[in-house]
């Protein structure tokens, strides 16, 4: 049961997703290419692309795996797993925490979670570059549109199109 | 602009919830965050900015798709579980649409080679991306060694060593938190 498989990948998957969905491609990568073998690395890096150009939650690149592995189906399953269990916890904590939203724990567990997002969203980045032998003209696109994040305030569209057209002459 | 504070008002009806949040899903190109805020909060003047940091904030701790999760506790605290669905699917509906539509459209084209390297090449530009988005989170806590460790270790376990977030999320969380209540990060 495929289907099955692929809700309860996304549902415990859901329960890690800390700071967004960026710090989980990692994990999504390494289940469905690596132990799962449900498609090749390029070709998740191609959906991933394919999300990121779409206006929209990130979190839509799970509904691209399912629908891959398993059609039609298989993207609303992994949408709705990876969306509703945690969104059934976040509404009980959020009616609970009406109340004393001040917690020193809750600072606690934010300034507990800032290195971890760092490093995981840095390891999504790594892994998206490289999905397979390390590429150097795709490490120089990834890291060129990087540097041009960081030192302008173009919108990330155009620096998704330069990589684009970097990526007709180069590949 | 004090004096408008008080003319926030929540959604009176179930339609008008759907078409704000489907509004922003349609919307929101390179992030939905910037939109949520436009939409909600400068708009159609549901929400305070205090109360949307606060919600948002909330959602940021909890695991979850932060948009996804903020969808679903605000339709809740607006019309119960039906607001939940419906908020939901306001949002996700029409970016689902368009993101099958789009992945149909590359699979039918991926076999022509400048397609297919052209697609790479984007993706490698969202890698690239995401590096960025490190690098500006990380900013803040450049100057502690113990954040800095904890950022190298996760990097290295993930992303090298290929090891499962089952395992490092556990780990990591309680390392970061034991920090945390002693003052080190």
């Amino acid at each position: 049961m495929i289907l099955l498989e692929l809700g309860l990948f996304f549902a415990v998957l859901s329960f890690l997703t800390f700071g967004g969905v960026t710090s989980v491609i990692p994990e999504m990568q390494r289940y469905i290419v690596d132990v799962r073998g449900w498609t090749t690395a390029t070709d998740f890096m191609q959906l991933f692309a394919v999300a990121q150009a779409a206006p929209g939650p990130n979190v839509l690149i799970s509904s691209l795996l399912g629908w891959r592995v398993a059609g039609f189906a298989g993207s609303i399953v992994a949408l709705a797993a990876i969306c509703v269990p945690a969104g059934i916890l976040a509404v009980a904590v959020a009616r609970l925490l009406e109340r004393f939203h001040d917690s020193p724990w809750r600072a606690a567990i934010q300034r507990a979670l800032a290195p971890l997002v760092v490093g995981l969203v840095a390891a999504g980045g790594y892994v998206i570059a490289t999905p397979g032998a390390p590429d150097w003209r795709l490490w120089g696109i990834a890291l060129g549109t990087a540097a041009a994040s960081l030192s302008s305030r173009l919108n990330p569209l155009w620096l998704m199109a330069a990589g684009g057209v970097a990526g007709g002459f180069l590949l | 602009m004090s004096a408008s504070a008080e003319e926030f008002t929540p959604p009176r009806t179930l339609t008008e919830l759907f078409l704000g949040f489907l509004s922003i899903g349609a919307r929101s190109f390179g992030g939905v965050l910037p939109w949520a805020h436009r939409a909600m909060v400068e708009e159609r003047r549901w929400l305070s900015p205090a109360d949307f940091t606060e919600t948002v904030g909330l959602c940021q701790v909890l695991p979850g798709p932060n948009i996804g999760n903020a969808s679903l506790v605000l339709g809740m605290r607006w019309f119960g579980v039906r607001g939940s669905i419906v908020a939901f699917l306001g949002l996700m509906g029409l970016p689902y649409c368009w993101v099958l539509a789009l992945a149909l459209l590359y699979t039918h084209w991926a076999g022509i080679p400048m397609v297919s390297a052209v697609v790479t090449g984007v993706g490698a530009a969202g890698g690239g991306l995401f590096l960025a988005t490190a690098v500006k989170l990380g900013r803040p806590l450049a100057a502690n060694p113990f954040a800095l460790a904890l950022i190298g270790t996760c990097f290295a376990a993930v992303a090298l060593a290929r090891v499962s977030l089952l395992l490092v999320m556990p780990v990591a969380i309680a390392c970061g938190l034991f920090l945390a209540r002693r003052g080190r990060l």
